[in-house]
């Protein structure tokens, strides 16, 4: 301790890092964590085992990929793009269509697994598509606008969607589909849900987040943002939600009572720089976040010990991703800068 | 308000309205299967009409959204926000954005969402709007359409299509009726839409430069408009405008008369300023820029020009007059 190092040590020591010359849309590891794929605005996918220096280019979309999350089963990616197209990309790079929806983008897509039952689903304008393991539509879930993030609750029994005046939720095995509908005034676009099912909260175009404690309906208000939120993320244990769209890493308590009436907790702050993305550490309590100078730091929520991973300088941070054991850091640029950290003890 | 030149690296945005019928369509499909060597992502809502293969096509339903920001009359487009966030990871694939919106649409949200919305601000500008009106049938939809008038009065440039249709007389009549909405839009004689690619797209007209750079019939009458119709009216003045005075009449007169003031636009010369102020707004919502210097022995008037409902010509004047630095 004590001597400077350089804010680009750990990439240069721990990272694999590539120039892929398309915007990083969304990075996402498989189920089991053994590769990550980087989704790009040209329409491709790159796949990268980890630890592995050679990537594989898997073209998934005519047009752009808009959207990527790991598929229900151990190993493969789900994809969406502005070409119409729902598709599962396995781990050797064979892309199978889910489905086709024509000139509608497929801006959304997700999955559950608890290791028994499997459910993926996209969103396509007002819709959000569930299908089974095999691929075959179970129902679609119709909302009275454009869908602009929907999640499955931790235990897959529930789909919550965020649109234009609030969030719906949806019991997947409903015969009924009349959802709960968590109304407020305005525009909410993008949506997460705690832990424990517990909490709904979406990001608003004003600058804001809202939240709803389902047990009781009760309203949270957080803003005092300078820009719009684009990344939510729990803690593992749910104790508290971090969120980009201010010069720092913005985290809210969800306990004592929290967050109404508490001031959040800031981070990596004082650059005036704005966090654009961010991911919870998938078990310590910690956050890693990209900035839009390039920065990658990881936080330690807890002692407030910042770590830097990559310098500024790559362009701004638009993607970021753990590997479910929490080993491995996936990020991505605007401007087409990729890596993967390795965050093993040595 | 920004202290910075306006960066050329913004993609440029030209909104295209026109009552149905009108050969809004026709336009489009020109513009998409002329020649002319640059690429446009155009965002629909009527597909099918549209005769051009083209992968950079985005369909998509007009999603008009309140804003919670204390404007009463603020309202953007949603769909726009997240379709142009889409269309920016490939920016290197399309040197514009076309947005067609429907005939009925209201120009206003198109509008105020390159205004509102910051990410859309910061990789984009409205380059002008586009209007085309048919010939024929214009007279009869102004009578029975504010959406009709709304568009002509949100007009940079008005193609005025079908001139086949009606005589001569007819068609300077219907332009005649054209500038008493609109004095300041470019306005094309058409039929089957046929204006050169380059008339339309790519003009700078949004951001005022020719728009006010010829001025036509400056203060004419003093008529107080007591009527539903739209009006334009422009003052101008030679002495010195000073920011602090301009910024709390205009502030005021934005948050009074906002709903009926359609488009307010303006170059003015600020106190100990060599370069040009160029403000612009929707309704309520404005925005400033400098743009570039005043040329060398170029005269410095301001001049401002609203285009709206009920003006008030003798109090716009001398609300414009108090700005003038004492």
């Amino acid at each position: 301790m004590g001597q400077t190092v350089s804010a680009d040590h750990l990439l240069e020591t721990r990272g694999i890092a590539k120039s892929l010359d398309a915007f990083v849309v969304a990075a996402s590891f498989d189920r089991d964590g053994d590769a990550v794929a980087f989704a790009l605005g040209d329409g491709s996918l790159r796949l990268a085992r980890v630890g592995a220096e050679d990537w594989t280019e898997v073209a998934a979309h005519d047009g752009g990929a808009l959207a990527l999350a790991c598929d229900a089963t151990p190993s493969g990616w789900l994809s969406g793009g502005d070409d119409g197209r729902f598709v599962r990309v396995a781990a050797d790079g064979a892309v199978s269509e889910v489905a086709r929806y024509g000139m509608k983008w497929v801006e959304h897509v997700a999955s559950f697994s608890d290791g028994k039952a499997r459910l993926t689903g996209c969103a396509v304008g007002r819709n959000v598509h569930l299908f089974d393991a095999a691929g075959s539509l179970i129902k679609t879930l119709a909302h009275p606008s454009t869908v602009t993030g929907f999640v499955f609750d931790p235990k897959g029994k529930r789909v919550a969607a965020s649109h234009y005046g609030g969030a719906s939720i949806w019991f997947v095995a409903s015969k009924s589909d009349n959802p709960r509908k968590l109304d407020w005034k305005g525009s909410h676009i993008g949506i997460a849900m705690s832990p424990d099912g517990g909490n709904v909260v979406t990001a608003m175009q004003e600058n804001a987040l809202h939240g709803w404690r389902l047990a009781d309906g009760q309203h949270m208000r957080m803003s005092g943002y300078p820009s719009k939120t684009s990344a939510l993320s729990f803690t593992r244990n749910g104790k508290w939600l971090a969120s980009s769209g201010a010069e720092s890493i913005v985290l809210w308590p969800f306990f004592g009572g929290g967050p109404m009436g508490k001031a959040p907790t800031e981070l990596a702050g004082g650059d005036n720089v704005l966090c654009t993305t961010l991911a919870c550490h998938p078990t310590y309590e910690a956050v890693a976040a990209g900035f839009s100078d390039g920065l990658v730091v990881m936080a330690d929520i807890t002692t407030q010990r910042i770590l830097p991973v990559a310098g500024p300088g790559r362009g701004p941070i638009s993607a970021m991703a753990w590997s479910s054991d929490g080993v491995h850091l996936a990020f991505g640029t605007e401007t087409g800068f990729a890596a993967v950290v390795d965050f093993s003890k040595r | 308000m920004a202290d910075a030149a306006p960066t050329p690296d913004l993609v440029p945005v030209t909104v295209l309205t026109g009552y149905l019928g009108a050969g809004k369509t026709t336009l489009l499909n020109r513009i998409l299967s002329e020649n002319h060597g640059r690429k446009y992502a155009v965002v629909i809502n009527e597909f099918g009409e549209l005769g051009v293969d083209n992968d950079l096509v985005v369909d998509s339903d007009e999603e008009v959204f309140e804003m919670n920001n204390g404007c009463i009359c603020c309202t953007v487009r949603g769909d726009l926000i997240r379709i142009v966030g889409g269309l920016m990871k490939r920016r290197d694939k399309f040197d514009g954005i076309i947005i067609e919106t429907t005939g009925l649409a209201n120009p206003a949200p198109v509008a105020q969402t390159f205004f509102v919305d910051d990410a859309v601000r910061a990789k984009t500008r409205l380059d002008a709007i586009v209007t085309v009106v048919d010939a024929k049938h214009l007279p009869q939809r102004l009578l029975d359409s504010h959406e009709a008038q709304d568009q002509i009065a949100f007009a940079d440039v008005i193609v005025l299509n079908k001139t086949d249709l009606v005589t001569p007389d007819e068609l300077d009549a219907v332009e005649a009726q054209i500038r008493k909405i609109n004095k300041f839009a470019k306005i094309h004689r058409t039929t089957k839409s046929a204006v050169p690619i380059a008339e339309l797209l790519d003009q700078g007209a949004f951001d005022l430069k020719r728009v006010l750079a010829h001025s036509p019939d400056f203060l004419t009458d003093d008529a107080h408009e007591h009527n539903d119709e739209i009006a334009s009216m422009s003052f101008e003045v030679t002495t010195p405008i000073d920011p602090e005075r301009f910024n709390a009449w205009i502030g005021a007169l934005l948050a009074e008369k906002g709903q009926d003031l359609l488009r307010t636009k303006g170059i003015l010369s600020y106190q100990g300023e060599d370069r040009r102020f160029a403000f612009q707004a929707v309704h309520m919502i404005a925005d400033g820029d400098f743009i570039g210097p005043w040329k060398a022995g170029e005269p410095r008037t301001s001049r401002l020009v609203f285009i709206g409902r009920n003006l008030n010509r003798p109090q716009l004047r001398r609300g414009f007059e108090s700005c003038q630095v004492a």
